[in-house]
This record gives structure tokens, C-alpha cells and sequence, in this order.
């Protein structure tokens, strides 16, 4: 079956998520989708498969004819009917299923209503059996590997018939070795006359598996369908990466490199998995901390806060050895600060006044008595009110009606309020729009010109390189690379992207 | 080409093997430690009183009044299934039960047909609730505590405080009979329990419901619906209240508004100790059963040893808490062994 999406269009609030993204599928190819962080690949598979509805373009399949016609996806459903079965990034198996029953969980044979167990079975040896693979069809899925979980996912989504299969970074949690055989049986569904489209950061297994080649920029399609033997790695990164236009330059900043640094992790390993980690922060430096999305990043940031344990080598700050066992030690001990990724859930307390927002991290500086007095409250808000520019009507305004923006200076105005001297900011401008994201990033590097040490994580390479001093670059949980940002936007990417890559091909 | 990802495993090996392991499992798990429990328990209760408990009375009660425990906890599992909770599956009990002993009463209806009507009016109720559940988009634990609010001063605008007595008097001696030694009232809680395990266990719509508590993205990923998931449980739960309802009113001969006070905490506990994940995907019947029995157990022993009744509540309160422990300790090792 061809299939065909064409010129897709997906508007999210503030974000063009797919801006005439263009993919075609041809029977008996593996297919490579390929793109940065937020290039829009997750929300074309999400298109495809019916999750999302489109803004604008259409959908092509091959019918009975052999002739293309048009088709509508109103739901998941309706995209496995067609043929078009999908393993998310995201576990969807049912651990205290069997294996056969997550198999055909999407069509049960049932007979007068119960489950017809043999026939589920016999479905499920049928299309473990089409990806050679040998697995008890009794077990419960919540015993199995993640290996197998990842092979038990395939065989669930070949079970209704699929001619198209979509895999979504189906490598990320395997080992090399569980990634070749995971190949083999790619290319063994290849042969059968499948469409695989395979989603993969790691190009030197793109490179290996994949025939043909779809490179996706900000929404667009700068690749359609190509041969994949027409390119080289080099190229196909330097499709990737693009030009993108940058709103703030910034010139190289001085940096005392020979003062005590502010932050310092030596050789810190985590409870979370991360090993060997060393970077350090200098007062008034912008480290940034890059990475593909699930490198460790925030994880790290946890650990720091004290909200995971490190476990070996050493955390100082200010030269000091620091032990931080908690949020609250980590601020009223060493002034250091979360500006949280999540601001909706945990930067901001949408109903609660702008006020209370910002002093939540020195209500017991602010106490009298054990009170706390509205007015110091407001005092304080006037204060960062002008400094970050927030568009507020009142400081008794409830935060949950600030745009997105400003919800973010609110979050940050409550560890200025702290009086940190440094800085943890994750993923600042996720989902704020181009315009006040040029005035954040002012406004952060206003805080490190004020002397503040600052961590910047991000997933938006433009972002880092407009802002960053140095860029440390994060992959499975270690430091792969660090390098000096000289703001010019092509040479620094494309040194950020080989060290992920190489990292991943090693 | 093979890949097998385990290579030390061949099929056959593997099922032979996973036999074992299952075995193991059974033996690892709570329904083993349960019906060791209610064992042990019994056989103390039976020895320390004298051989008491085994006289016919003392057995017959002991394992009549274990009936609506087993219902009620089975109608709390059926919405835990789903990862919901139901506050008003006692209410609901007491509601029904006022319900059918009204239609006998007042009304004159037939004892089958009354019976009928309160088990289909526990399910309506159930029905509201789940509902009100998705329509809303309330959490359960909102919704149904506002509905055991409501049914509460229900049960008592059927007849005041006034008790109902001498309505069917067939209904009262099948519910207080025995078959071969065995109280009918337990039989039908087997058959039932029985019932509840097949459906869920076999049945298309009970897979799809533990399917919608396990993991309700995959569900739905997989074109089961959610919501339909929820109602269909509330329901379940509400037809078995229902039935426990029935139970009371057969069994005991006189019912007034106050009963189903006492059975919201035993409707948790005998799922909960029974190996029943709250967070839903997981039932267990038979440990539910157990569950129930060894929370009879401490009441025969409050009657036998004449303790105070404030005490059974504390033991209950306290078994409910250290069976959550337990499994929170149990799932979090075994969480902590994956990553």
C-alpha cells in the first residue's frame, strides 16, 4: 500500500506544528523520518495514526483499485483499520496482561462474548511468528524485558493487518545488542512488502536499516522521500540543522574563568543513572545543558535540587562540598533555584494570587509572628514587577490568568525573590511565542550580567546558541561533549548534533 | 534467521518452565498467605473456645454472615477494577435491602419480583453514578460520596426510623436454610463470586475493563472505551450491593434504615487485603473471598472471646492499613528492581 500524507498543516496555540510537512510511503521500503528536537515528527506520526486531526492538507491511500483516494482519520481506530499500526515512544501494553492478550487487544476474537483464548493465542504465536521471535504467549507482559515489551508492541501492532508501520525511537531504551536483532526484524518485515517508518535519533542505525529518507525542519519537509544512499551523514545533519533566524545576538561575554565557580559537580553519579558528570558554572555565567529529549537533563536538575540522591563524586558550591538533601535546604542554604519546565505544574499555583506566587520562597523571611503580611507580599511583587517586565493588572491577579509568559516570570520571580545566586532554568520558552521569548531571553541574560550563575537546560538548539557561554551536551545520562559558544548559529550546531551523534553511534 | 531475545528460552522449555514459575508465583502471592491465614485463624479461634466454633449454630452463622462482607467486597472491586472507588456501595446495600422488604410490605409485590427490582434498582444506581462519573468528569470518589450523601437519607424516607418485619416468609426461611450444612446465603455469594471471576477473567467486557484500569492510554489506544469502562463497572457494583441487599433481607428477617452503616470500611478491606490494586487492572476474587472470611474471623472472635466492639474496628482499621503497606512495600521493590 502507498501512502501518502500530504502537505500537512497542525496548529497548535502559539506554534506551527507542521507547516506543509509532506511524507510518502512506498510498499517494501524502511523509511527514515528525521529532524531535531520539536522539528515536528512526533506530531506528523501523531497525524498519521489519528490521534491528531489535521489543520490542513490530506491523507492518500492506495484503495482496492490500486488507485489513491483520500482518507480521514477521526481517530486511532480508523488509522488501524486503513492499515496503519504504530509503537509510541510511551509503553502502551497492559502489564498484567498476557502476552497474547495485549497482542490482540485491539480486535479480541471473542465467541457469545468471552474471550476466545486459543484463537488469541494462535493470533499471537502468528505474528510473534512474522517477526521471528519466540516468546511465551502465556506470560504476563509486566515479567517481560523491555526488549520484549518493545518486540510484544510490534507484534500488537502487526495483529490488525497493518501494511504501514510506524516506530517511534523504537532503539531508545535497548542495548546494541537488543537494537540489531530489533533491525532484523525490520528488514524481515521489509521484505515481507511493509512500509516501516522508522524514527530514530541514532543515524548511524538510520544509515544501516533505512532506504529512503524524509527530513523534517521547523514543520516542513526539507527531504521528501529521498534515497538514502544520495546523502551523507554530514548532509543530512546539515538539513536538519538549517538556517534558523536567531532574534537576539549576542556577542561573546566575558567570563572570569579564574574565580571559584559558583556550581560545581565533579564526577557526580545519580540514583537516576547518570555517571561521570562534571560541569561548572561560573557567577554570571549561561552554562547550557543540551541534550535530546530523555538524555537526563531535568533529571540532573533533580538531583542537584536534592530531589534525587547523587551517589558518588562531589557537588560543591562556591568551593564549598554541599549536601543538599531538600528544595528548601538547596535555597535557604546555598541560594540556588528551580525555574521548573512544568510551570503549570509545578513552577506556578494557577489559583493563588500573584502575590503569594512570589513569596512562596520567603514567607519565612517575610514573617512576623509566624504572619505574613499582604503587604510585604505586594512590596515585593512591585519590585520584580519592573525588573522582569511582567504584564500584570494587580498582584492579587491570579496566576492562573497570566499567559504563558508571564506565568514564567512569575515562577521566576519567586527564586529573584529568594535572592539566588544561582540558577536552574529548564526549558524557559516551551510554548511561549516568538516575541516574548526574545524578551526572556533579555531578561536572562540581564540575571547573569547581575552575577547570577545560571544552568540553562533546553531543547531548543537556536535558544542555547543564542544564549549560552559554554554548551555542555548531555546523552543516556552523561556528558558527552562541551564546547565554548561562539553564537554563530550553523558552525556551533552542527558541532552540538555530531556530538550527540557520534555519542549515540559509539 | 532466529532473534530470540532470551536466548536460553525454547517454547516448549519456556511453558514448562512458566508452569513452575507460575506455581511459585501462587505460592509467593497474597491468595497463598490468605488462605493460610484464614487457616491458621480459624483453627486458633476453634481450638481456643473449646471446639465452640465447629457446634452447628456457631458454624452456620459464622458462614452466613459472611455473605454480604464477600458481596460488598466484590462490589467495591468491581469499581476498583477500573482504578474508580464507590463510598456508596453500603448505602446502597441498606437502600435496596429498605427497598425490597417496602415493595413486599406496602406494596404487596411477589418476594421474586421485589427481589428483582432492588438488585435492577442497585444497578441504576450505579448506572447514576458512573454516569455522573464521565458525564461530569467529577473524580468517582466525589461523585459517589455525594450519592452515598443522598441514598443515606433515602434509605431512611422509605420508613422513618420503623423496622419492616414479616414480609415473605418463603424468602425468610430460603435465606436462613442450609443445603448439605452450607448456609444458602454463602452458596449464592460463591456463585456469584464465581460469576465475577469468570466475567473477568473470560468475558470480552471484563477483560476491556481491567484492560481500561491497567493502562487507560493503551486502552484507548486500542479503540477500548474508557468511559464505557467506568460505567460498566459502577454498574457491576451497584447490581452486586444489590444482591447483598437481597442477602439481608432474607437473612436476618427484619431490616431497618440503619443497615449498610457499617459496611463501607469492610467493602475496602476485603479487596484491599485481598491483593486488589487500587490504582486499578488488578481484581483478585478469591483473595477478595479470603479477605472477607478472616475479617469475619475477628468478628467471631469479638463474639467468642466477648471483646468490646470498638475493637474490631481498630483491628480492621489496622489490617486494612498494614495490607496497604504491604503492597506498597511489595510493588515498590519490585519497581525499584526494574530501573
Amino acid at each position: 500500500m502507498t501512502f501518502i500524507a500530504e502537505k500537512l498543516i497542525k496548529v497548535f496555540p502559539g506554534v506551527r506544528a507542521l507547516d506543509q510537512a509532506t511524507l510518502r510511503l512506498e510498499p517494501g521500503t524502511v523509511h527514515a523520518l528525521l529532524g531535531e528536537n520539536g522539528a515536528g515528527k512526533s506530531t506528523l506520526i501523531k497525524v498519521v495514526t489519528g490521534v491528531y486531526q489535521p489543520d490542513g492538507g490530506r491523507l492518500l491511500s492506495t484503495a482496492g483499485d490500486g488507485t489513491l483516494a483520500e482518507v480521514s482519520f477521526s481517530g486511532p481506530l480508523d488509522a488501524q483499520r486503513a492499515g496503519i499500526g504504530v509503537v509510541h515512544q510511551e509503553r502502551n501494553l497492559v502489564p498484567a496482561f498476557s502476552v497474547a492478550e495485549n497482542i490482540a487487544l485491539q480486535a479480541v476474537p471473542k465467541r457469545r462474548g468471552f474471550v476466545d483464548h486459543h484463537a488469541m493465542r494462535d493470533l499471537a504465536r502468528r505474528c510473534l511468528e512474522r517477526l521471528d521471535v519466540q516468546l511465551d504467549v502465556d506470560r504476563l507482559v509486566g515479567e517481560l524485558s523491555v526488549a520484549q515489551m518493545q518486540l510484544v508492541e510490534i507484534a500488537k501492532a502487526l495483529a490488525v493487518d497493518s501494511t504501514v508501520l510506524l516506530l517511534d525511537e523504537p532503539t531508545a531504551s535497548l542495548t546494541a545488542d537488543e537494537s540489531d536483532r530489533l533491525y532484523d526484524v525490520v528488514r524481515s518485515l521489509r521484505d515481507q512488502g511493509q512500509s516501516v517508518v522508522l524514527v530514530s535519533h541514532k543515524l548511524e542505525e538510520v544509515f544501516a536499516v533505512a532506504d529512503t529518507v524524509t527530513v523534517l525542519r521547523d514543520g516542513r519537509s526539507v527531504a521528501e522521500a529521498q534515497p538514502l544512499a544520495n546523502y551523507s551523514r554530514d548532509d543530512v545533519v546539515t538539513l536538519m540543522v538549517g538556517r534558523a533566524h536567531a532574534d537576539l545576538h549576542l556577542e561573546t561575554r566575558k567570563i572570569d574563568n579564574q574565580s571559584q565557580p559558583a556550581l560545581e559537580l565533579d564526577d557526580v553519579s545519580t540514583s537516576l543513572g547518570h555517571h561521570g558528570i562534571s560541569l561548572h558554572v561560573q557567577p554570571g555565567e549561561i552554562l547550557g545543558l543540551y541534550g535530546l529529549v530523555g538524555a537526563g537533563r531535568s533529571e540532573l536538575a533533580r538531583a542537584i535540587l536534592g530531589l534525587d540522591a547523587i551517589t558518588g563524586g562531589a557537588l560543591r558550591i562556591h568551593g564549598a562540598p554541599a549536601h543538599i538533601g531538600s528544595v528548601s535546604q538547596a535555597l535557604q542554604r546555598y541560594r540556588l533555584g528551580y525555574v521548573t519546565e512544568n510551570r503549570k505544574e509545578e513552577g506556578v499555583f494557577l489559583d493563588q494570587t500573584i502575590a503569594r506566587n512570589v513569596s512562596v520562597t520567603v514567607w519565612r523571611r517575610l514573617a512576623r509572628a509566624g504572619l505574613v503580611r499582604n503587604k510585604d507580599e505586594r512590596v515585593l511583587v512591585d519590585r520584580y514587577r519592573d525588573q522582569l517586565g511582567m504584564r500584570i493588572s494587580s498582584p492579587l491577579q491570579l496566576a492562573g490568568q497570566l499567559s504563558g509568559g508571564n506565568q514564567q516570570k512569575v515562577s521566576l520571580a519567586k527564586w529573584l525573590a529568594a535572592d539566588c545566586q544561582i540558577l536552574v532554568i529548564d526549558e524557559p520558552t516551551v510554548g511561549i511565542d516568538v516575541r516574548t521569548k526574545a524578551a526572556f531571553h533579555e531578561l536572562i541574560v540581564g540575571l547573569a550580567d547581575s552575577g547570577i550563575a545560571i544552568l540553562l537546560i533546553s531543547s531548543d538548539l537556536p535558544e542555547m546558541i543564542t544564549l549560552a557561554d559554554r554548551i555542555a551536551v548531555m546523552s543516556e545520562y552523561r556528558i558527552v561533549g562541551e564546547l565554548d559558544n561562539d553564537h554563530r548559529y550553523e558552525h556551533t550546531a552542527h558541532k552540538v548534533i555530531r556530538m550527540i551523534h557520534a555519542e549515540v553511534a559509539s | 534467521m532466529t532473534s530470540t531475545v532470551d536466548p536460553t528460552i525454547d517454547p516448549a522449555r519456556a511453558t514448562r518452565g512458566s508452569s513452575r514459575l507460575r506455581a511459585l508465583t501462587f505460592l509467593r502471592g497474597t491468595e497463598f498467605t490468605l488462605i493460610v491465614l484464614s487457616v491458621v485463624g480459624f483453627v486458633a479461634l476453634a481450638s481456643t473456645t473449646g471446639g465452640n466454633l465447629l457446634t452447628g449454630p456457631t458454624l452456620t452463622a459464622v458462614f452466613q454472615y459472611l455473605a454480604v462482607p464477600i458481596l460488598v467486597g466484590l462490589a467495591q472491586m468491581a469499581v476498583l477494577a477500573v482504578g474508580q472507588m464507590n463510598l456508596s456501595v453500603g448505602v446502597v446495600t441498606g437502600f435496596t435491602a429498605m427497598v425490597a422488604a417496602w415493595l413486599m410490605v406496602h406494596i404487596g409485590l411477589p418476594a421474586p419480583l421485589a427481589v428483582i427490582a432492588a438488585v435492577l434498582l442497585g444497578g441504576a444506581i450505579g448506572l447514576a453514578n458512573g454516569l455522573l462519573v464521565v458525564l461530569t468528569r467529577i473524580n468517582g470518589f466525589i461523585v459517589t460520596l455525594a450519592t452515598m450523601t443522598v441514598i443515606d437519607g433515602l434509605r431512611y424516607g422509605v420508613n422513618g426510623t420503623g423496622t419492616f418485619q414479616n414480609y415473605s416468609s418463603g424468602l425468610v426461611s430460603l435465606g436462613q436454610a442450609s443445603l448439605i450444612g452450607v448456609p444458602t446465603v454463602f452458596i449464592l455469594a460463591l456463585l456469584v463470586a464465581g460469576a465475577v471471576a469468570v466475567f473477568f477473567r473470560r468475558a470480552a467486557l471484563g477483560r476491556q475493563l481491567l484492560a481500561s484500569g491497567g493502562n487507560p492510554l493503551a486502552a484507548r489506544l486500542s479503540g477500548i472505551s474508557n468511559d464505557r469502562a467506568i460505567v460498566v463497572a459502577h454498574v457491576l457494583s451497584g447490581l452486586l450491593a444489590g444482591v447483598a441487599g437481597i442477602v439481608v433481607v432474607a437473612l436476618s428477617g427484619s431490616v431497618n434504615a440503619s443497615i449498610g452503616d457499617d459496611l463501607l470500611l469492610p467493602s475496602f478491606a476485603a479487596p484491599i487485603i485481598g491483593g486488589v490494586a487500587l490504582t486499578g487492572g488488578v481484581v483478585a476474587v478469591l483473595g477478595t473471598c479470603l479477605a472477607a472470611f478472616i475479617v469475619r474471623l475477628v468478628d467471631v472472635a469479638q463474639a467468642q472471646y466477648s471483646i468490646d466492639q470498638s475493637w474490631v474496628d481498630l483491628i480492621v482499621g489496622g489490617v486494612v492499613l498494614g495490607a496497604v503497606l504491604v503492597t506498597q512495600v511489595r510493588t515498590g521493590s519490585r519497581e525499584g528492581r526494574r530501573r
